[in-house]
């Protein structure tokens, strides 16, 4: 390779842009705005999600800020894309500590890019609180003494589903699953394929399908042919609603139980024309609109859609967890760093939210409520609130 | 003379990089070097993708799969069979060979627009097959716990160590390239690419030429693959996607198809202008499209040839 | 029985939809030897287009869907005109690769434009049942299948009889031989394009109340209907058509008997299997369209 003067002077010139605005020194900490990144699939197949999360994150920055921030301090936010996959959310972090410089990390939806990222922060000593990866295996891997810089605040299937299969055999003898070919239908297929055993629910099959291909009908018809009891739906509302039209255009009646996005505002908005399509559904969750209606109210306003779930994921963990945390920090160190962050979420405990008690294990994992949600009459209803056991 | 002094010159430059950007931006270095293993790396697919698009004019799509095979052989044996990273690499490699081989041979029997679909299929088929063979690939819950490269007494475990480890390898594949797209061999692959017909009536098999370019451009893909996962640590199906392909004929064409430095420029400009301008990122996607677009229909020599031609004028 | 009847019901309700994307993509290669990869974002973006007219404008389903067409119609007349028309003298590559970078600038558009939330628009056709000998289904189902024979039918009708069409056909068997006796080679490819994207467009119309429009829509059928194209000879608009029923239907009997997951390998692997064993299509290599 043949490197002018002028390449040589090129790389150079790259390099300097690169840091454009590079301000060398330390920033006063007192009055100085506290920065948290917010990492999710911006683009790629679930950029979806993203645009969630980038929006609850904008509405949550104006809430917080028009209070006045936190202890007096404004908050300031930065956006990673990871695409959902690994490599890109090792990019993500490494952007949103080295470049951004934030404080905290809320993030990264997608059980790849978690796990991907799950070293860097390590390495790079940033606390992350993950709001909605679902892969079991990332309980292995946060908290002492792996990794004390994760923090986990959503449950895994693993941790819902013994409660979800009592509730199930209550009405069920037998079940088939459709799940998202994904970590989170596949995590969650392989977590209830063990707690049916438990519970005496005979699994009679399970049908993956590719988000984004919505003709269902040949693996309904084979599901028509197998006649469980009932059917667990692990997805979410964009494909649940062509789902539920051509399950109910092939004339299936079985019980409906959910996992995902199912027993949700979006989905019912996307199938207004036929509000009670999937009445009786019964999806076991951790969040739901009634639980906090002014924030449904106030994403309605701004951006006039259904509120999304994964911003109600990334707020949950941002009100609950993080802000109390930052709270906590300037109250008893007076700061806002990475350190004392990651310190006060570990000491973290909120009694009283509306998702439950906010606390981490030494696993850094939280234990918030599971809640059974139904859809009746084209409404939401909470059937019940659970605690989960640790 | 001048030109061996300007080489040694830039090769230390580059070997020093880690302290220079320690230096200059000691804030962002690791997220600077970052950006360069990911633009090493890419640059070193790009390399071996240009063998196959550039150097015998095949327009294969299959690229990804021979990256993603040498991933996941690398990234299964050390999590599964604990191999260690000398051994996963080079496994790494021959597998993706050796599946180009399989792949190569009834593929080229297939001309133009059947050849890149054929490629295109055999990629999206090894795409569905490492998302649904779950019990052997793990599917979309991913495999981790891909360990740090140790070579010995050696562990690659830092960024500069990751930046060397990339600078090498671009470096290795730049030589590599180099030795095959010149002399005689370059001179054999350049004849099948422009005249197939002349090229067999002057005995040069297009048949062995492109096999050979293909299957070593899908073995480096798949070496590549192996220090990626090595580096990143997980590796799920998502990274084999098609997509690949496009980023990839991006970073030829914006560069320069068929040229060393315009492979390595569109590979820097791709990875990392895009963290220097902060785009959104469906935005940086439009552009991307537009200007691939604009490129290979107003300049199909890339920014490669904007520069002959103006050093030339 | 009634199962077996059931899933080839479905796989012919998907094949017409392969079939109508398919034929544009066979137009546009027997016509002027073009392979345009940016196809499915003619289906993608009819498809907004019907949403548009229907869903937001209110205007009655065969208004919209005649609107979704012509809209298409009049966007493939300017894709013609800005990106085909130069690249139509250049090599293979050079239009491979340029198409792809309008698939790819189109998709993301359609991000930025419309989001990433999927569009659903169920019709009244699409919401209403019909139980056809034990095998219940939409009645837009059998609309699409019948809709699709009439548009082949015409389509037929117009290459044979229609001064067009029939030049459309001369062009596909012999382009010099049309320049030389004054056909007007640049309208002809102008109008091919038009017609292929308002086929797209019209096909959006037809299956979108089943499923859903987003803006990635498009990758997946581009591919399925280049198989079709491909194992039913390139640039042979009945081998087209031909071909894409059969993989309709082959995935979706593979789909409801063997694996739900891996059903899009199948389509892949026919695709190749054809390629290799029989480069020429299953119907052998015709002349025209």
């Amino acid at each position: 390779m043949v490197v002018t003067r002028r390449s040589t002077i090129g790389i150079a010139v790259v390099l300097a842009l690169a840091l454009g605005g590079e301000r060398p020194g330390v920033e006063a900490q007192s009055a100085s705005p506290i920065k948290v990144g917010f990492a999710s699939a911006m683009t790629g197949p679930s950029a979806i999600t993203g645009e969630g999360v980038k929006w609850a994150a904008q509405m949550l920055a104006d809430e917080y800020n028009a209070k006045g921030g936190i202890m007096g301090r404004k908050i300031e936010i930065s956006f990673g894309d990871n695409a959902g996959t690994p490599g890109e959310a090792v990019s993500a972090v490494r952007k949103l500590a080295d470049v951004d410089r934030v404080d905290v990390i809320i993030g990264q939806t997608h059980s790849g890019a978690c796990l991907g990222a799950l070293p860097v922060v390590k390495e790079l000593q940033v606390p992350m609180v993950i709001e909605a990866c679902s892969n079991p295996k990332i309980r292995e891997l946060i908290g002492k003494p792996v990794n004390e810089w994760a923090f986990r605040v959503n449950p895994d299937d693993v941790m819902l589903a013994n409660q979800f299969a009592k509730h199930m055999s209550q009405s069920t003898k037998s079940v088939s699953i459709f799940a998202q070919n994904d970590d989170f239908g596949r995590g969650a297929a392989a977590a209830y394929d063990v707690a049916f055993k438990k519970y005496g629910i005979r699994l009679v099959s399970t049908e993956f399908f590719d988000r984004g291909q919505p003709d269902y009908r040949p693996v309904l018809t084979r599901v028509k042919r197998a006649n469980p009891e009932a059917v667990l739906l692990v997805m979410l509302a964009s494909e649940g609603s062509v789902f539920m039209r051509q399950f109910r255009e092939i004339g299936l009646t079985q019980k409906l139980f959910a996992r995902g996005s199912m027993a949700t505002v979006e989905f019912l908005h996307q199938v207004r024309d036929n509000p009670s399509i999937a009445d009786g559904l019964v999806e076991a969750t951790y969040w739901t609109p009634a639980l906090d209606p002014a924030w449904e109210k106030q994403w309605l306003d701004r951006w006039k859609v259904p509120v999304r779930v994964h911003g109600s994921l990334a707020a949950i963990a941002w009100r609950y967890a993080v802000a109390p945390a930052i709270e906590q920090a300037i109250k008893k160190t007076g700061r806002a760093d990475r350190k004392s962050i990651r310190d006060a979420l570990e000491e973290l405990d909120v009694a009283n939210t509306p998702v439950g008690r906010i606390r981490f294990d030494d696993t850094h994992q939280a234990f918030i409520n599971m809640l059974l949600v139904e859809i009746r009459g084209g409404q939401l209803k909470i059937l019940e609130k659970i605690a989960i056991q640790p | 003379m001048m030109r061996a002094l300007r080489f040694t010159i830039a090769t230390a430059f580059l070997i020093a990089v880690p302290w220079i950007v320690a230096a200059t931006v000691p804030g962002q270095q690791r997220y600077v070097l970052h950006v360069l293993i990911f633009t090493a790396l890419y640059g070193a697919l790009a390399l071996s993708y240009d063998l196959v698009v550039g150097h015998v004019g095949s327009l294969s799509l299959a690229h990804p799969a021979f990256f993603g095979i040498g991933a996941y052989t690398a990234a299964l044996l050390a999590t599964e069979a604990r191999w260690p990273f000398a051994a996963a690499l080079p496994a790494g490699i021959a597998m993706a060979g050796l599946v180009a081989l399989a792949v190569g041979v009834p593929m080229f029997r297939l001309t133009e627009h059947s050849f890149a679909m054929g490629t295109l299929g055999f990629a999206l088929v090894a795409q569905i097959v490492a998302t649904n063979w779950v019990d052997f690939t793990r599917g979309p819950l991913c495999v981790t716990g891909i360990p740090k490269p140790q070579l010995g007494s050696l562990r690659i475990a830092t960024l500069p160590g990751f930046y060397w480890t990339g600078l090498a390898a671009v470096g290795l594949v730049g030589l590599l390239y180099h030795g095959l797209t010149t002399f005689r061999l370059g001179r054999a692959f350049h004849a099948v690419r422009d005249n197939e017909t002349l090229a067999s009536a002057a005995s040069i098999d297009p048949l062995k030429y492109r096999m050979l370019a293909f299957v070593i451009g899908g073995a480096v893909a798949g070496g590549v693959g192996t220090l990626y996962v090595s580096y990143v640590g997980v590796l799920c199906p998502g990274e084999l996607a098609v997509s690949l392909s496009v980023n990839l004929l991006v970073m030829l064409f914006l560069g320069g198809v068929g040229s060393l430095r315009g492979v390595l420029v569109g590979s820097v400009a791709f990875t990392a202008l895009p963290e220097i301008l902060r785009m959104a990122p469906t935005w940086r996607m439009v552009i991307y499209g537009l200007l691939l677009l604009i490129i290979v229909i107003r300049a199909p020599d890339g920014l490669e040839g904007v520069i002959r031609r103006r050093s030339r004028a | 029985m009634s199962d077996l009847l059931e899933q080839l019901l479905h796989g012919l309700t998907l094949g017409s939809l392969y079939a109508m994307v398919a034929t544009g993509l066979a137009l546009m290669f027997g016509v002027v030897r073009l392979i345009n990869f940016a196809h499915g974002e003619f289906y993608m973006l009819g498809g907004y287009a019907f949403w548009y007219a229907y869903a937001e404008l209110g205007l009655p389903y065969p208004v919209a869907g005649l609107a979704a067409a012509a809209a298409m119609g009049v966007f493939g007349l300017a894709y013609e005109r800005g990106v085909i028309r130069t690249i139509l003298a250049r090599t293979w590559h050079v239009q491979l690769i340029a198409t792809l970078a309008t698939s790819i600038t189109l998709t993301n558009l359609a991000i930025l434009v419309f989001g990433t939330q999927p569009k659903e628009v169920p019709t009244t056709l699409s919401s209403t049942i019909v139980d056809l000998g034990g095998v219940r289904m939409a009645w837009q189902r059998p609309l699409v299948l019948v809709a699709a024979v009439i548009i082949f039918a015409g389509l037929e009708w117009f290459v044979t009889r229609a001064k067009l069409g029939k030049a459309m056909r001369a062009m596909s068997q012999n382009r010099e031989a049309c320049a030389v006796v004054g056909v007007d080679v640049q309208r002809v490819a102008l109008a091919t394009f038009g017609l292929s994207a308002a086929l797209a467009g019209g096909a959006a119309a037809l299956v979108s109340p089943l499923f859903n429009i987003f803006p990635d829509v498009g990758a997946l059928l581009t591919l399925k209907a280049f198989a079709a194209v491909i194992v039913g000879g390139f640039g042979y608009v009945k081998g087209a058509i031909a071909a894409a029923f059969l993989i309709g239907l082959a995935e979706s009997l593979a789909a409801g008997y063997v694996s739900y997951a891996y059903k899009d390998a199948i389509a892949f692997v026919f695709m190749v299997a054809v390629l290799l064993v029989r480069p020429q299509g299953l119907f052998g290599r015709r002349i025209g369209i």
